[in-house]
Order: structure tokens, then sequence, then C-alpha cells
């Protein structure tokens, strides 16, 4: 009768407990990888296959989702430019939305698919098959073997893929304007270029790198953590996903508005 | 893991990509100016939508880019340093406006040559100048002018 | 003369898992150079015990100490010399699956001691065939081995340190009879060869006949009997009994 009474108490309790254990849980994480990426000793061959793991396997899908993208916003804003007699603002709507915020948002979004969830199965299943601790009585810190290297590729890798979608994106903006929308492509490329400032660029970078850091920051993190076999693997790369995207959203709008300040 | 070849390949045909189009914004949009060119000021009472990077422009063709917009202080005025590519010779009754191509963008500050046969230096100024026109300041006195006798009022 | 202090020492551990009390008060303690082995049934705590020396848990009381210093030690400096003599056995073997079984075999001395690739290489070759595998395996992916090979890569990397201890854990588990006693076997003769201390956690009493040179009973979460490999066939506790007379042969 009492637990009854009691139960809303008890699940706002155990609700707020979860929450606090797992930020807790995640700030020691994150402390732990800083510190490992941050002092030595670093393992470059680990850092280098990452790099080309997370950064150069990653260009194909990027590409195509750039050129798209581009493309896609190209036509929507000729129409919405058509309403204001203005369609000769195309070229430099394209530029701004891509590589202030398309760009380095939809790359990091294919990514955490395809990276966070990677590295989570990857640390999860060296967790549950206790190659995590083989590896510590190797003398070897798994922080600074595995997750460190994931990390730093990220921050590095995601920023420049980021810039190929930035190409790209604005590529599909002016191909589809030059071959439907009747614009003339040196002109195209001249208003893209005048108008575009190094800030929108610059600040769709930081972007990049932060968002790099949190797609890395949460496959790790989950898998680190996985428990209990195949299925507690499939769950931290599932999780891992998950909390990617909603931490790229929420930095995203962060960074914007502070960015658009003035 | 080299168990995938096609990945790289497409992951190079990707850059490739990239590197030609970026080669090509760049060149089309041809980002930087003549590097020997020679500097010129002008200044203006008002330069409306001109901003540092715009274009130069003698008969429609681009000779420079406006490098530097300051504000005088104790005239008020607007100087523009200009970049003038070391071909293009203006003579000093030049007079220098600041126009656009249309209502969103494309501004410019236009040259139109004088007849002197002495030929601005570096350093020198254009002396005839005319602002940016405030077109929007126009368009509202039009439509707030009070009603006269005779005309409908819009 | 007064004794060297013990290879390896568990004190008063006690250490609750899930709301169970696994291990409630276990001293044991082990001189350089000999073999133990710790029996007992599934679930009693044997594989804990061995975690905790490791360093891969922490007690809730008592201290493991490694040559008489208490672990981990500050910084965990302490623990950090116990990784670097040791060579550990795992229940599966925990290869590195990314990595070919040569560079699974000398991982410790390609990126702890950053030895070039040549020379682990070889080591690891040495190593490979000092637990009778062949240079063939070097390059391959452990997934592309069976069950008993892995143990022996395993064993290999155990071993190629020339470690100062060795930690068995379930060594034999899982392996047909035939590959169980030459894992065993294999286990045996490196321990010997290298001089060095063990300590293996099994329940297999063949096994353990063929590795040790001491015994000890882990019951109760505590060591309910000590002896030596001999004391087996003339045990009095019922417990340990059980165990001998179920291992032998039934008609």
């Amino acid at each position: 009768m009492q637990q009854v009474a009691l139960a809303p108490f008890t699940v706002v309790g155990r609700l707020v407990i979860g929450v606090c254990t797992i930020v807790g849980a995640l700030s020691l994480f994150v402390g732990r990888t800083l510190l490992a990426c941050f002092t030595p000793r670093w393992h470059g061959g680990q850092i280098a296959r990452q790099v080309v793991s997370i950064g150069f396997l990653s260009l194909p899908v990027v590409g195509l989702t750039a050129i798209f993208t581009g493309a896609a916003l190209a036509l929507n804003i000729y129409t919405g430019g058509g309403r204001f007699n203005a369609e000769q603002i195309v070229p430099q709507i394209v530029a701004l939305g891509i590589t202030r915020e398309l760009a380095p948002v939809l790359v990091a979004l294919m990514l955490s698919g395809r990276v966070a969830t990677t590295i989570a199965a990857e640390i999860g299943a060296m967790r549950a098959t206790e190659q995590i601790d083989a590896m510590r009585t190797l003398s070897t810190d798994p922080f600074r073997f595995l997750v460190a290297p994931r990390v730093l590729a990220g921050v590095a890798t995601l920023p420049v893929l980021t810039g190929v979608a930035d190409i790209l994106g604005i590529g599909g903006g002016w191909l589809v304007s030059s071959l439907s929308l009747g614009f003339n492509p040196e002109a195209y490329a001249r208003s893209t270029v005048a108008f575009l400032e190094a800030w929108d660029i610059q600040s769709g970078l930081i972007k990049a790198a932060a968002f790099g850091f949190i797609v890395t920051a949460m496959g790790a993190f989950h898998g680190y953590r996985a428990t209990g076999g195949a299925r507690g693997v499939g769950h931290a790369a599932t999780q891992a996903m998950v909390w990617s995207g909603v931490l790229i959203f929420a930095t995203d709008y962060l960074m914007t508005s502070w960015f658009t300040q003035t | 893991m080299r168990d995938n070849w096609i990945e790289p390949l497409v992951g190079a045909v990707v850059l490739i990509a990239a590197g030609v189009f970026l080669t090509y914004l760049l060149v089309a949009g041809d980002a930087r100016p003549a590097p020997d060119g020679y500097s010129v000021t002008a200044r203006f009472g008002q330069v409306g939508g001109l901003r540092e990077g715009d274009d130069v422009r003698v008969a429609g063709v681009k000779v420079g880019r406006v490098e530097r917009i300051a504000l005088q202080p104790d005239t008020y005025l607007a100087v523009t340093y200009l970049e003038i590519a070391p071909q293009a010779r203006l003579p000093r009754d030049s007079t220098a406006r600041v126009t656009s191509d249309g209502l969103l963008g494309g501004t410019h500050v236009a040259i139109e040559p004088g007849a002197d046969t002495a030929m601005l230096k570096a350093g020198g100024e254009i002396e005839n100048t005319q602002g940016a026109v405030d077109l929007f300041g126009l368009i509202g006195q039009f439509i707030n002018r009070p009603a006269t006798a005779g005309e409908p009022a819009t | 003369m007064t004794p060297a202090a013990p290879e390896l020492e568990w004190r008063g551990i006690r250490k609750i898992l899930g709301g169970r009390t696994v291990l409630d008060g276990l001293d044991l303690s082990l001189a350089a150079g000999r073999s133990l082995v710790i029996l007992g049934g599934s679930g009693q705590g044997k594989s804990v015990a061995l975690k905790l020396a490791l360093g891969l848990m922490r007690p809730d009381a008592g201290t493991v100490l490694f040559r008489g210093r208490s672990l981990p030690g500050l910084f965990n400096r302490r623990q950090s010399d116990l990784y670097r003599q040791s060579g550990v056995l795992f229940q599966g073997s925990a290869l590195f699956d990314s990595l070919r079984i040569w560079e699974v075999v000398s991982f410790r001395l390609l990126h702890a001691d950053n030895r070039p690739r040549a020379r682990a290489r070889e080591a690891a070759i040495e190593a490979l065939a000092q637990v009778q595998l062949g240079p063939e395996v070097a390059d391959l992916f452990p997934s592309e081995l069976s069950g008993g090979m892995q143990k022996r890569v395993g064993l290999a990397r155990a071993i190629i340190g020339a470690p100062r201890i060795l930690f068995f854990d379930e060594p034999t588990t899982g392996l047909d009879p035939v590959t169980a006693a030459s894992i065993s076997r294999l286990i045996a003769d490196q321990v010997t060869r290298l001089g060095c201390t063990a300590v293996t956690i099994t329940h297999d009493l063949v096994s353990a006949r063929t590795i040790a040179d001491d015994i000890a009973l882990l019951d109760g979460g505590r060591i309910a009997w000590q002896g030596g490999r001999a004391d087996l066939d003339t045990v009095t506790d019922h417990r340990v009994r059980s165990m001998v007379e179920a291992s032998l042969p039934t008609r």
C-alpha cells in the first residue's frame, strides 16, 4: 500500500538518479578521453587508420548527400525567390545555406549513422569478448589505443568532409541552376564567390569539428559501456546513433545562435 | 582492411570532382585581383550597400576591386580604397559612382573616365564622386507624398 | 632466514557482485616460481579472484599484494608494474579481431614497448613456435583459426615477454579432451621453461593435475582446502574428493 502511494515519487526519483548517473558517467568518459587525446602517448598508426576509415571512406556518402542537397535547395530557393521576383538570389542563398548549416549538419548526421554505430559496435564487441581487459593487461591503455584515435580522427576529418560537402553542395546548386533554371554558369559562380564571406565557411567548419567530437565520442562511450553479448552490442550501436543525432541538433542550434549574434 | 577497392575509388572520384569544381569557382569568380595593381581613393557621402571586395568597373568591365572602406572621422565621408589593375589608366577627372546591377546585389563602383590627358597615379584620389542612391528612401518619399488636388491617393 | 614476500597474495578479500557476496574473506598466497591452481565449482568466484589480482575489478574490502606491495599503488604504478611483468590467457582467448595473428601475439612489443615491426614479427613467430604453431598462421586473422589454435595464440601472446607471472582463466574450458590435454601440457611446459609463477583458474581436474604444483579449493567465497598436487589422491575433504572422483573415467 505504502509503495503504491510512493510510486510517482519513486518513478521520478529513479529517472533523476538515472539521468545523473549517465551524465556523470559521460562526463568522466569525456574527461578521460580528453586526457588521452591531449597528453602523450599517442598511437599514430591507429590514428592514421581511423582517419582513413572515418574520413576517406565516408567521402562517397558525403559527396552524394551534398550534391543532391545543393540541387534540391537551389530549386526551392528559386521557387521562393520567384515570389519576390528575386530569382537571381539563388546562388547566394544556396551558398549561405550550404556552408553555414546544411553541409556541417547533414555530413554529421550521415556520419552518425555510419561512424557512431560502427565505433559502438567495434568497441562493444571488444568489451564483450574481454579484448579490452586483455589490452589493459598488455600495458596498453584502451583510451589511448581505441578511443582517442577515433575521436581525434573525427574532429580532424569532419571539417575536411564538410569542406568537400560545401564545394559539392554549391556544385549541385550550380549544376541544376545552369541546366534547368536558365542561369549563366559563370555568372552563378561569380555571384557565389562574391557573396560568400570567410566566416560563412569557417563557422561551418567549426561546427563540423564539434560534431566530429560528438559522433565519435558517442560511439566510443556506448561501446565501452556495452554489456551482455550480441544484444548489448546492438543496443549500444543504436544508442550511439540516437544520442549523436540529438546532440548534433542541440549543439547546432546553440552554435548557430552564438554565431549569428550581432 | 583492403577488401573493397570500390570505396577508395569512389572516394578518390569525389575528391577529384570537388577539386575540379573548386578550381572552376575560383577561376570563374576571379577571387584574387592582379597583385601589381595601383591604389586610388574615392570619398563618398553614402556608400549604401557597397562592401569590401566588390567590383570596380569601367563601362561595365571589371578593372579592380574595393580593398577597404573606412569612415573619415572629421568629414563623416566614407573613404574607399580601390585597387585598380595596372592596364586600366584613369584620367584625373574621372567620376566614381556607387551603383548596382539589381535590387538584390551586384553593388559596385562604376568609374566614368573623364577627358583629362593627365592620368591618376597610385595614391591619387578620384575627386568627382556620386554616392549610392537610397532607393527605398525615394520610394518612401513617393508613397508618403501628401495627395494634391487632382491626383489619386496612392 | 626471513622468507621472501610471496609473489602474489590475496588478503582478506571481499567482493559483492549484483547483491551476492562472491568472495568473503579470501586469503591466499603464492610463492615465486610455484604454479597454483584454484579449483572450484562454477560460479564460485574463481574468475573474480583472478580479475581482482589483475586490477580489472577492485575489492570491496581487503588487498591484493604483488611482491609484498599492495595494488594498485599510487597512480596505478604497482598495477602497471604487474601488467608489464605478467602474461594472461583469457577464457575466450580475447584475441584482437582486426589484427593479424603476429600483430596480436606481439601486441605488447608493438604498442607498449615500441619495438620495430620486423623485430616484433620475429618474436611473434618464435612465440608461436613455442606453442607448436607454424609461421604460416602469422598472417591470418583470429577468426580464421579453430578454438584450440586461438587458445595457443593466446598463450603465445601471454609468454612472449618472458613474464614473471602467468595467469590462466579456464584454459581448457570448451575444448575437446585431446586439445585440452595438449593445452595443459603446453602450459606446464612453458611455466617450467620460463621458471615463472603461475595462477590457473579451472574446474578441470585433469588439467589441474598436469599444471599444478599447489592446489587451492575456493568454496563459499573463501579457500576451503589447500594442498599439493600429490595430495589430491589422499585428500579427506569431501568437496575435493567429489571433484576428484567426478574427474575419473567411469566404466
